[in-house]
């Protein structure tokens, strides 16, 4: 009887583990949507910067007011900006790979579980 | 998800296909909520032009009520009107000639039309297979109640 219950306990870990791993995953995919949709912006940034004419002037938005900008800087800080989500990006898809490994393992554990669980039921 | 494979509709039992059935209605809806925020966006890009059309020599010096916010106004006389300034994106605006403003929300019009397009097939090819999904859940769910049926009379005889 007490391994049943053990086996029981083990099956209830497991499951709230696992649930655990797939939000941790959905919240991995969210970023990663977040982070593409702002990568997208930002290229579209760069690719206007390259159309600029040499004597355009740039604006940031800071707040309610417009700040003038010098060109060269705002495009060094969009090419950083690029850069930076691209490496969050490389940063989340290893996290998501890895929280996919995990909750593959989980799940092979879960079955497991269950089939000790219910081979034990058959016995009785 | 991770490994996808051809699955016949006719082997998925009806609670499987009510599933599928939700999975692609949530699809749907997003898809179509998609090509409507799509289709404003186009539309904002389309009233850029015509207000930047509007800004020319013939209009130079003549006063306008500039809008402060969208309910107080002050009076303001149109001094510059070769340029203008774009958003284009992350907090940045640009100085652009009014040309060249026109060229640059008619490629963003361009643009969003060509996504807007992608979304329609997307959407029709979407909504064949809902329909294909529900051919096969009516004539599954005949077979059920037919067979219910000549269980009943099975059980009556």
């Amino acid at each position: 009887m007490s391994a049943a219950v053990a086996l029981q306990r083990k099956l209830e870990a497991d499951s709230s583990a696992y649930q655990k791993i797939q939000q941790d995953y959905s919240k991995a995919v969210e970023s990663r949507q977040k982070l593409d949709s702002q990568l997208q912006e930002n290229k579209l940034v760069q690719e206007e910067f390259k159309l600029l004419k040499g004597d355009a002037n740039v604006y940031k938005l800071i707040g309610p007011v417009l700040v003038k900008q010098e060109k060269n800087d705002a495009i060094t800080n969009v090419d950083k900006r690029i850069d930076f989500i691209q490496a969050e990006i490389d940063r989340v898809e290893k996290q998501l790979k890895e929280l996919q490994e995990k909750s593959e393992k989980k799940r092979m554990e879960l079955v497991e579980t269950q089939t000790a669980l219910q081979q034990q039921q058959a016995a009785k | 998800m991770a490994q996808q494979q051809k699955i016949e509709l006719q082997d998925l039992d009806l609670q499987q296909l009510v599933e599928v059935k939700k999975q692609l209605e949530e699809e749907l809806s997003h898809l179509t909520s998609s090509f409507g925020q799509l289709k404003q966006a186009q539309n904002r890009f389309a009233d850029c032009i015509e207000s930047c059309k509007a800004v020319d020599d013939s209009n130079k010096d003549k006063t306008i009520l500039v809008p402060l916010t969208s309910s107080l106004y002050v009076p303001g006389k149109l001094a510059d009107v070769k340029k203008v300034i774009v958003d284009i994106g992350t907090g940045y605006y640009v100085e652009k000639t009014t040309e060249d403003a026109i060229k640059f929300y008619n490629t963003k019009v361009d643009f969003v039309k060509e996504n807007l397009e992608k979304i329609q097939s997307t959407v029709a090819q979407k909504q064949g297979n809902l329909r294909s999904l529900v051919d096969v859940m009516q004539y599954k769910m005949q077979i059920q109640q037919q067979e219910q049926k000549a269980a009943a009379a099975a059980g009556k005889a």
